[in-house]
């Protein structure tokens, strides 16, 4: 049975996270611990910094899971008792999808979390601890995981700065495609900002004050040109988007600088995105028509509210993981009766072999006609013994009754 | 009795086509599926079907009356739409036209069609006239609808706090874009309307002004088109202003169609009749 222990952003502090981190170096000796330790036969440790989670396949118990955590970290095993999750079987494949779909995650349908259970999976394998549980659990994974998001609108809409800017973009310009970047300061928001709108198709020009040089690097990064900050005004009236994050303590765009330039832009409209903190654009500059301000607050309430959004497709998510762990489940229960199923239909033909051959030994030399209904008879006891019991087998497998399967291995004595 | 399956039919597909758009846009996922395509193009084909066969039976161009104006006004948008879309792709326009044809269609299956034989209704004036003004005020209600999405669509990027709306509509460029090219297509079809409108006046009665209501409110939507196109070519951008305008134009052409339709006016209201 597959089983996880783990502590994520839900149940504990992140000191405590931090606390029981795995960093990637140390992580191929404690896969290997966990197997030692624990008695698993297969495992896997997933590390984030918003989870620790550790995975172990050939379990019937999270507890010895649960000890090895505590006691890798050197931790005592009652301290983690209130935070960490022990889940077995079921439980702990709807919470391994979950996971990867982004459901368990902080900001729900963030797209990092796929990448870095996949990593997992990686070094479990290099590492020599993934067996054919956790192999086929990491590949049911991935397949849910896809699903919920490709059929839901969980991962939508943009809630990081850089993407709700880009997203904002989208909502005023039908496309990107040969529009105007003006970035107002070299800082690295910007920049992460400009890097994603050029890579869909726009131009970016980078004024520079004081540190011109770094205006240049982060121009030439961007494919674009450098402009000294007097320009400022000639720019604007250039631009269709502007991105202004600098440390200058006033205000750096005027109501006048954009009331000029908008005269030059013929109704164009004019996205301004003010990222510094204090603000760099007069907020006055709302007011004129044509404008479009974003300030910090702004672009975070327009996240907020696409993070509400994605809150809403999460529940349509939720149903395309639980259908997932239905097949998965079904499956394994199907290939678990299999085996079982095979045992019983040996013994069955070994014991019919058996006393074929004692009535052999008693009669002497038979027809082949008296052979024929010898073998007829005794295939037909056979077959009519066990097909009760193949028949209730199949059906407690599917119903994941594991009481009536052991019951009937008992009786069977398998 | 040939149309009236047919007509019931187009109502079918377009109630389809409808209920699938706004179901759509209720769920927020792409606005115009195959599905939603497929309704309104076979629609669009029965409907073909109805009018032509109730030209037939009428022994008249199908535009007399309130259940062949509402039917006949209904296959324009569509045709309008169909256009539009092939060319700009443009899903938010099916969520204006798709609703606004199934309204429509529901009106022209609900009312009872109007056969009294008029002579002025014999003219070919009709059929010309009618195609022209029904295309015209088709492609004004397009621009129409997108500049009411424009305004709310700023809105809520104003608002600085998205609702529905604001994952709803495209973006401000593309709605100010659709409404200027539908304008630009209405504003052609509307002077030939009135053009036409005036040589049927006076082929009928001798007078090419009458100075009645709807003239001038068609000349008060002409005007306004007009000032609207200017603006637009100018600065290469409607805005707020070109979206206002496309409102109260189409303000002023839905008040005209009405005098036709419905209130008293020598030609129009022979139409009515």
């Amino acid at each position: 049975m597959i089983v996880v222990v783990g502590v994520s952003h839900r149940t504990s502090t992140l000191a405590l996270r931090e606390a029981l981190a795995f960093p990637r170096e140390t992580l191929p000796q404690a896969l290997a611990r966990v197997r030692e330790e624990a008695g698993a036969e297969e495992a896997m440790i997933l590390s984030t910094c918003n989870r620790v989670e550790v995975y172990a396949g050939g379990l019937a118990d999270p507890a010895p899971i649960a000890a090895f955590l505590a006691a890798h970290h050197g931790r005592a095993p009652g301290e983690l008792e209130p935070h960490a999750y022990r889940l077995a079987g079921e439980d702990a494949v709807r919470h391994a999808f979950r996971v990867a779909a982004s459901l368990d995650s902080m900001v729900v349908g963030e797209a990092q979390i796929l990448g870095q259970v996949k990593e997992a999976y990686e070094l479990a394998e290099s590492a020599g601890t993934l067996g054919s549980a956790l192999a086929t659990l990491r590949h049911r994974t991935f397949a849910a995981a896809k699903r919920a998001r490709s059929e839901t609108g969980i991962g939508r809409n943009a809630v990081s700065v850089s993407s709700v800017a880009v997203e904002l973009a989208l909502k005023i310009f039908r496309d990107l495609e040969g529009r105007a970047v003006l970035l107002v300061g070299a800082g690295k928001m910007s920049a992460l900002a400009a890097r994603q709108l050029v890579a869909a198709g726009a131009t970016a020009t980078v004024l520079g004050g004081r540190t011109f040089e770094k205006a240049e690097q982060l121009a030439r990064a961007l494919g674009g040109r450098a402009a000294p900050f007097e320009h400022l005004r000639d720019e604007l009236s250039r631009a269709d988007i502007v991105i202004s994050g600098t440390g200058a303590p006033g205000t750096v765009i005027s109501r006048a600088d954009v009331a000029v330039a908008r005269q030059a832009r013929g109704g164009r409209p004019l996205f301004l995105v003010d990222i510094a903190v204090p603000r760099d654009v007069d907020a006055d500059v709302r007011e004129v028509p044509g404008v479009f301000l974003y300030d910090l607050d702004d672009i975070k309430a327009v996240s907020e509210a696409n993070l509400r959004e994605r809150r809403k497709e999460a529940v349509q998510a939720e149903q395309v993981v639980e259908h997932e762990v239905r097949e998965y489940l079904d499956w394994l229960r199907s290939r678990e009766v299999a085996p079982l199923l095979a045992e019983l239909r040996r013994r069955g033909e070994e014991i019919r072999r058996g006393e074929i051959e004692k009535a052999r030994r008693r009669l002497g030399t038979l027809t082949a006609e008296q052979e024929q209904a010898l073998e007829a008879a005794t295939a037909a006891i056979v077959n009519k013994l066990l097909h009760t019991p193949t028949v209730q087998l199949k059906e407690a497998a599917r119903d994941g009754r594991g009481d009536v399967m052991s019951l009937i291995r008992r009786m069977l004595g398998l | 009795m040939g149309s009236r399956v047919y007509l019931l039919l187009t109502l079918l597909f377009y109630t389809g086509g409808a209920v699938h758009v706004l179901l759509h846009a209720a769920t927020r996922r792409k606005l115009l599926s195959l599905t939603t395509t497929t309704a309104m193009l076979l629609g669009f084909a029965t409907h073909t079907a109805a009018l032509a066969l109730r030209w037939n039976e009428a022994g008249r161009f199908p535009a007399v009356g309130l259940r062949d104006i509402s039917s006949f006004l209904a296959w324009t948008l569509v045709l309008v739409f169909l256009v539009m879309w092939m060319r700009s792709r443009e899903d938010v326009l099916g969520l204006a036209v798709h609703p606004t044809a199934f309204l429509l269609l529901v009106v022209a299956n609900l009312s009872r069609p109007e056969d009294k034989a008029d002579p002025y209704l014999q003219s070919l004036f009709l059929p010309v006239h009618a195609t022209l003004a029904f295309l015209g005020y088709s492609a004004l209600f397009v621009a129409f609808a997108m500049g009411v999405l424009y305004l709310i669509q700023e809105r809520e990027l104003r608002s600085r706090s998205p609702h529905t709306f604001y994952y709803l509509i495209p973006s401000l460029e593309g709605c100010d874009r659709t409404g200027g090219r539908a304008a630009a297509v209405g504003f052609p079809l509307l002077t030939l309307a009135i053009v036409t409108g005036m040589f049927w006046s006076a082929a009928a009665r001798g007078h090419y002004w009458t100075g009645d209501a709807k003239e001038w409110t068609a000349v008060v939507a002409w005007l306004i088109y007009l000032a609207m196109l200017v603006a637009r070519h100018r600065s290469g951008w409607g805005g707020r202003r070109g979206a206002w305008l496309g409102i109260a134009g189409f303000a002023a052409v839905a008040l005209t169609f009405l005098w036709v339709t419905v209130l008293a006016s020598p030609v129009g209201a022979a139409a009515a009749r």
